[in-house]
């Protein structure tokens, strides 16, 4: 018999998220995934003046909030024809790869390693032990024995306490947790040095955007004058701390993050064949090292993967009106032509019409509209963004870089190319793309020292920031790779003023509901055949919606099949 | 870098979501008012984790967010949050990052003393940067409170000036 679980997530950074599942014979026979939150910051922006615009989206997420901006401020550029200056690109590369670390090490360990590590098992380790495995994997130097029985006794008074806190909510003593109590620990502790650690990186963004969270941006460069000289610009002593601290960033990365995750990994192999999914990988591509108009040259090349064919990958053009479209067929908007279309997002209409049952229910009506979220579709296909799809269009792509991190990590694991579509794969491909981004946030370091000691202190083209020098109408496309997936936004410009403004966001890729053929998104095609052991405990269901990334914590309704609610188990905080 | 003050004024909420930003409309009128010396004030937008490092900075920490506990809107209440679960439900556009923010002090042992004003919405779902009438028509008020209580708070608080600010943490 069938049985329906809902996951609905409470947390509000991105919109909320709600999964139905049926579950049949211990596994996942069917999913809805459903944004049952509106947002309308289309409708905010229309009006305001374009050069405002980066403002407004920084506001849209608490998580990624400089990677709206940076997108929005590109849409401008590309509408207004502004080439930023180098160390402009530069900065803006700077603060990406800071974003990438510190927004993976919180995720990993944050919101996601609960899930494989089971804390309180943690309090059954031997220090001694976990001293030596530590060892055995990493040179990181907090690994003394006397360190771990410290953080034991820590958790030990807190549990005791009765506040676990954030510790509270998880299913521990789950059967589907494996791993030794020593690695439980080693995952604790770093849960606890990670927290220390990523308000140090963050801090590289308050340098250069002047605030965080919600740093500045400017159109035409970035609002960071560089003067070493200077005690209130950027001098010689706060360059030199963002290389300190993006030399910690990439220390802790790979001795604490990537040991960890490879460690962990190792326990989990099998779910290097569960949670796959689509099988479809969009990247639109990020990191000019040449100017963001030069695509080939970018560290994160875009592409397109179907059918898991890494030998093949296609090209993206984000502006050619039959690539990506949006589609609204299950979800409470309506278009002026009608339910069945797609719309390019130029001519993208944001107008809502809910249609759903009203408020409490038990179950949407998922054979009609269901979520908030559009249904993008690129050439007609369904598609996964994120870190797994940049790691395979950078491997597709015969990228030494990235065939160097991921043959490593396979012959580590010793397990074929194939474990990649996975949420092991995808868990995996969050680490190691984290490795690569913390040398290239070094790289790119020393090319801004390199042009500042030359001479070249330039970091923003006015030529254009005058309304008067533009066109009466302009469209533009900005694109990134947001830490959790392909975003853009696509703007037109009508008398100096936003005629129309739209985001296609990556948890919207992901998570979106079925298409006009039926077609599952990310999210709900991941789920299929997922093994679910304890109905009133979905772990495993968490594990691969936590593996996209979702930006959200969840709250666990179970109910049956007349729809009671026969259990309330809340993750990670509620 | 930034010098380390007494008290903070941190006020939190999405701004693109009407009343649900009152913390962050509140931090910008109240950037431009005349507070006295070691008392800043922070928009910290939707920002969870990120927040992290001011409240490890300042000895006192006063909160201003929105809520939705069905109260009259505009109602304003002082709480003083010792643990995540004293937080009211549904706080805001980040209430899980919030909450694992002060279970993440403790945890650390660094929780500051804080001090948190909360203020009654009528709904989340709406879009815009203004707020409703209701909620406007207190702003003089919450603006008063809070610089009572940053008066009343500096006169308590346990600054040791010659070895810098202490911290007023918990023990675990």
């Amino acid at each position: 018999m069938s049985k329906r679980i809902v996951v609905d997530p409470v947390t509000r950074i991105e919109g909320h998220l709600r999964i139905e599942a049926d579950i049949e014979n211990g596994k996942v026979t069917d999913a809805y995934s459903s944004g049952t939150m509106v947002r309308l910051l289309e409708e905010i922006l229309r009006g305001r003046d374009p050069r405002d615009a980066w403002a407004f989206v920084g506001r849209v997420c608490g998580v990624c909030t400089s990677i709206h901006s940076l997108t929005s401020a590109r849409c401008v550029e590309d509408a207004l024809d502004i080439v930023i200056p180098p160390n402009a690109e530069l900065v803006r590369n700077i603060m990406f790869c800071t974003s990438y670390m510190h927004d993976h090490v919180v995720h990993f360990y944050h919101l996601h390693a609960m899930d494989w590590v089971d804390i309180m098992n943690a309090l059954k380790a031997d220090p001694k032990k976990t001293s030596e495995l530590a060892q055995s994997i990493s040179k990181w130097s907090k690994s003394s024995p006397g360190y771990f029985s410290d953080i034991q006794n820590r958790i030990k008074k807190f549990a005791s306490s009765g506040q676990l806190g954030i510790f509270s909510n998880g299913y521990w003593g789950h059967s589907a947790y494996k791993l030794p109590a020593e690695l439980n620990l080693i995952g604790l502790a770093h849960y606890l040095e990670a927290l220390e650690w990523q308000k140090e990186i963050v801090k590289i963004h308050a340098i250069f955007g002047g605030k965080n969270p919600h740093p500045n941006y400017l159109v035409g460069g970035m609002a960071c004058a560089i003067n070493l000289d200077d005690v209130s610009g950027i001098n010689a002593e706060r360059l030199a701390y963002v290389g300190q601290l993006l030399q910690q960033g990439k220390e802790f990365v790979e001795q604490v993050y990537i040991p960890d995750l490879m460690a962990i990994a190792s326990f989990y192999k099998d779910w290097g064949s569960i949670g796959g999914g689509l099988g479809n990988y969009l990247v639109y591509g990020d990191l000019p090292v040449n100017g963001y108009r030069d695509i080939s040259a970018y560290k994160f090349q875009g592409g397109a993967i179907l059918n898991k064919d890494l030998s093949r990958i296609h090209e993206v053009d984000l502006k050619k009106d039959d690539e990506v479209q949006e589609f609204i067929t299950h979800s409470w908007y309506e278009y002026e032509e009608g339910n069945d279309k797609g719309l390019h997002p130029w001519k993208g209409e944001s107008k809502v019409k809910y249609t759903g049952p009203k408020p409490p229910f038990a179950n949407l009506e998922t054979d009609q509209k269901y979520s908030y979220l559009k249904t993008p579709r690129w050439k007609g296909n369904a598609m996964e963004v994120g870190p797994l799809a940049r790691v395979l269009v950078g491997y597709g792509r015969g990228r030494e870089d990235f065939k160097e991190v991921v043959d490593k990590a396979l012959k580590d694991l010793n397990v074929p190319v194939d474990a990649l579509f996975s949420t092991l794969g995808r868990t995996a491909a969050r680490g190691l793309e984290s490795q690569l981004t913390a040398q290239w946030g070094l790289d790119f370091y020393d090319q801004l020292l390199t042009n500042i000691k030359n001479g070249d202190t330039r970091m923003a083209d006015m030529s254009k920031f005058d309304p008067a020098t533009w066109p009466k109408s302009a469209f533009g496309v900005g694109h990134t790779e947001a830490p959790r997936g392909a975003l853009a936004h696509w703007i037109n410009i009508k008398d100096e003023k936003i005629a129309n403004y739209q985001l296609v966001v990556p948890t919207t890729w992901n998570a979106s509901p079925r298409d006009h053929k039926g077609q599952k998104s990310a999210y709900e095609a991941s789920l299929i055949d997922t093994p679910v052991a304890d109905e009133t405990q979905p772990l495993e269901i968490l594990r691969t919606l936590h593996s996209f990334d979702p930006c959200m914590a969840c709250s666990v309704h179970l109910y049956d099949e007349k729809g009671n609610t026969i259990s309330k188990v809340s993750v990670l905080g509620d | 870098m930034k010098t380390v003050g007494e008290i903070l004024i941190l006020g939190i909420g999405n701004y693109l979501m009407g009343d649900e930003g009152v913390g962050v409309h509140l931090a910008n009128r109240m950037e431009k008012a005349v507070l006295p010396a070691g008392v800043d004030v922070l928009d910290g937008g939707t920002g969870g984790f990120h927040l992290l490092e001011y409240f490890e900075d300042y000895a006192c920490v006063i909160l201003v967010d929105a809520t939705l506990d069905g109260r009259e809107p505009g109602t304003i209440r002082l709480i003083k949050p010792r643990f995540a679960a004293d937080f009211p439900p549904a706080m805001s556009t980040h209430d899980i990052g919030l909450k694992d923010l002060v279970s993440a002090l403790q945890l650390l042992g660094r929780m500051p003393e804080i001090d948190l004003f909360v203020v009654s919405i009528a709904s989340v779902q709406q879009q815009g940067i203004v707020l409703t009438a209701e909620i406007e028509g207190v702003m003089p008020l919450l603006i008063e409170k809070v610089k009572e209580l940053v008066l009343k708070n500096q006169a308590a608080t346990s600054i040791d000036k010659a070895g810098g600010v202490k911290l007023v943490s918990v023990t675990l």
